[in-house]
């Protein structure tokens, strides 16, 4: 298939939906698998209704399509005694693709400069997020972009290297390493800056909400609410998701997000109904790009959704979790 | 006969008179049940048989003097049960427990299963039976009445919600004692694929549709999956042809079917459950774990499951201490006696340490 077309939004979603689903039935040997026992076994079908693989896959295989090697591998970091998920990625130049189609639709190249801090993440080589924003960093011609120095604060000189050169700060940071830059007493940011929030909100010393943190961020680095981001991507999408100024994520253009029931994964919530984020990421052409996610989530009518969390799998068998609630 | 006996006696009595085949009550709560669609009748004729045969004067003295069980003197302190009600009657044994023990019950009756205890418990409150206190489907239906101490089933992250809501209804003082099982699951260990072993295999595992810690979820055999599958599946049809499963399991199943497949995981598809060859810890309803293995396997699922675990079964009815676990007959799995002790914590000795 030319994997240009993933990129091209002249072409109906849908088309270039059935090219990709034909495309891992071909290669895929997993996919094509589990598709078949829904009945799956053509392209002609819309994309709500091809079957999503489990995220787990990424932990338990290396989802690769026949014919094709890794240039690099990313791991998720894990947590617990959970095993990492690992992502092969064969084309780097269609991972760049998407990164920088989607990260500058919402923040201009030549406008900011990105100050990134990731802590948790930075001892990770093979994390996505770190490569991610080494690209970015690497794509800001003026060189102001760059990683700050862990366990330091931001300090008001380095803010004013970059809006002397007339560029605005895009300070992109893990959630909890942007409590940490304030609470080292990281100086205000300069008007015009904005924030970029990701992962999670379980930090080593306490859990807060997405309010509070936001909350904090406006109070900490004295910038308005509008201008704090999030981000939402993971290791094993090629694509990442941007909610400007609040909580409300919008997909790119090749991408397609819709909320499962939990309990039956085929049917689809309905707007402002909680269920698992499921999504179809055509950049994840070589590995697999029809996957439900353990995150619980909800979606707008407009087709925005939201990230409420992880999904709290309390479907125990036995006698646990059997006290009826009044 | 000293006060201790007496007591149980008339324990034993409430119980006997309860179980009567012309108890219109208990007739009238299983019909109820039944007609809600709570539980299949032959899961709760099952019940009622088992409790019948083994809970007499007899068994419930035995109970007594394992526990350690001297005399009844703790009228004053009140023990509150939250009783599930995944299978029917779970909560009996912990009934009888409180009441043996000669605390006041507070009862939280399951709202899966309201009719089937409140049947007895109406009789014992007719005779006149020490320790009735106050019972209900609704917990607010009991705010004011104060514990002494409680048990639950649960977890220990559950714990925190629960005490909350306890104190909110001044249902319980903060740092009472609680007794909280924490088991979901059982395992088979068998060693033969006769017909007496793989009947009893299909009552361990399927009797109330896999629910319930005794439930089997786990199979360690000698052989395959694959070589048992077509044998054992007629068995299970045989079973269920007797006793169709009345909790259908959820469509995610079958896409855990559709994912196993797509691993190339060795699994049987029964439309009503699942059953696959790995080890890993049940986590799911309706899903059968088979595990290729002996002595050294159960050890290791015994050491990962940790308080996940209630029973470990032999078809061959063995003793065996293996890590820990003193092995049950498979065939007791579904009938145990009135004394055994879930989570390995005998009820009745607990309230004596921890409700004095």
């Amino acid at each position: 298939m030319n994997i240009d077309e993933i990129f091209d939004s002249a072409i109906p979603f849908q088309n270039r939906t059935a090219a990709v689903l034909d495309f891992q039935l071909e290669r895929n040997p997993l996919y094509k698998r589990f598709a078949e026992v829904f009945g799956i076994n053509h392209a002609e079908v819309i994309p709500a209704e091809i079957p999503l693989l489990p995220i787990r896959v990424f932990r338990e295989h290396d989802m690769l399509v026949t014919g094709k090697k890794p240039e690099i591998t990313f791991k998720s970091s894990g947590t617990g005694s959970m095993t990492s998920s690992r992502h092969l990625i064969t084309d780097t130049a269609l991972y760049k693709k998407a990164i920088e189609q989607e990260f500058y639709r919402h923040f201009s190249k030549k406008d900011f400069s990105i100050l990134a801090y990731t802590p948790g993440y930075s001892d990770n080589p093979e994390s996505s997020l770190v490569w991610m924003l080494s690209h970015l960093i690497d794509q800001d011609d003026s060189g102001l972009s760059r990683f700050l120095t862990l366990g330091k604060p931001i300090e008001k000189s380095e803010l004013e290297e970059i809006t002397e050169k007339g560029k605005s700060v895009l300070l992109f940071g893990a959630a909890f390493g942007l409590l940490d830059l304030i609470e080292l007493g990281s100086a205000a940011l300069p008007p015009g800056s904005a924030v970029i929030e990701t992962g999670g909100m379980k930090t080593y010393r306490r859990e807060i909400t997405r309010v509070e943190l936001r909350q904090h961020i406006e109070e900490g680095f004295r910038i308005p609410p509008e201008h704090i981001h999030s981000e939402y991507g993971m290791c094993e999408l090629m694509s990442q998701f941007y909610a400007i100024g609040g909580e409300w994520f919008s997909k790119p253009h090749w991408v397609h997000i819709s909320v499962r029931k939990e309990d039956n994964p085929s049917e689809l919530c309905q707007p402002g109904e909680e269920g698992k984020i499921a999504v179809i990421d055509l950049a994840n052409v070589y590995s697999c790009p029809f996957i439900l996610t353990e995150d619980l989530g909800v979606m707008d009518e407009k087709g925005q959704f939201r990230v409420l969390g992880r999904w709290n799998k309390n479907n125990m068998r036995g006698c646990n979790f059997l006290i009826d609630r009044d | 006969m000293d006060d201790l006996e007496k007591h149980i006696e008339s324990i034993s009595r409430a119980v006997d008179e309860w179980l009567q085949p012309d108890n219109k009550d208990l007739k009238e709560a299983i019909d109820r049940t039944v007609d809600e669609g709570l539980f299949a009748f032959h899961d709760i004729q099952h019940q009622i048989r088992h409790l019948k045969q083994t809970v007499h004067l007899k068994s419930l003295s035995a109970w007594a003097g394992r526990a350690g069980l001297t005399h009844t003197s703790c009228s004053n302190r009140r023990v509150l049960c939250l009783h599930a009600g995944n299978l029917p009657l779970v909560g009996f044994q912990d009934l009888i427990s409180v009441l043996m023990y000669g605390a006041t019950y507070l009862g939280k009756l399951s709202r899966k299963d309201p009719w089937l205890l409140q049947s007895f418990l109406k009789i014992a409150e007719n005779r006149g039976l020490s320790g009735m206190g106050k019972w209900s489907t609704k917990l607010n239906n009991l705010e004011g009445e104060t514990a002494d101490a409680f048990i639950f089933a649960g977890s220990e992250q559950t714990v925190p919600e629960v005490t909350e809501t306890l104190e909110e209804l001044k249902l319980i003082k903060s740092q009472i004692p609680s007794l909280i099982r924490t088991a979901h699951f059982s395992i088979a260990w068998i060693t033969d694929n006769s017909p007496e072993t793989m009947m009893n295999l299909s009552e361990a595992v399927f009797r109330y549709g896999g629910n319930g810690c005794r439930s089997a979820a786990m199979v360690v055999a000698p052989f395959n999956l694959k070589s048992q599958v077509c044998s054992f599946t007629d068995y299970v049809d045989t079973f269920w042809l007797r006793n169709p499963q009345h909790e259908k399991p959820l469509p995610k199943l079958f896409h855990r079917y559709a994912y196993n497949k797509s691993k190339g995981l060795p699994q049987a598809w029964l439309n009503d459950f699942l059953i696959e060859q790995n080890s890993e810890i049940p986590d799911e309803k309706f899903v059968l774990k088979w595990v290729k293995g002996g002595e050294k396997e159960i050890k290791d699922i015994i050491s990962s499951a940790g308080e996940k675990l209630q029973s470990v079964y032999r078809s061959d009815g063995a003793r065996l201490e293996l890590a820990g676990r003193v092995t049950e007959p498979l065939s007791s799995a579904q009938t145990p006696p009135i004394w055994w002790k879930p989570d390995n914590t005998d009820t009745i000795r607990w309230l004596i340490d921890h409700v004095r």
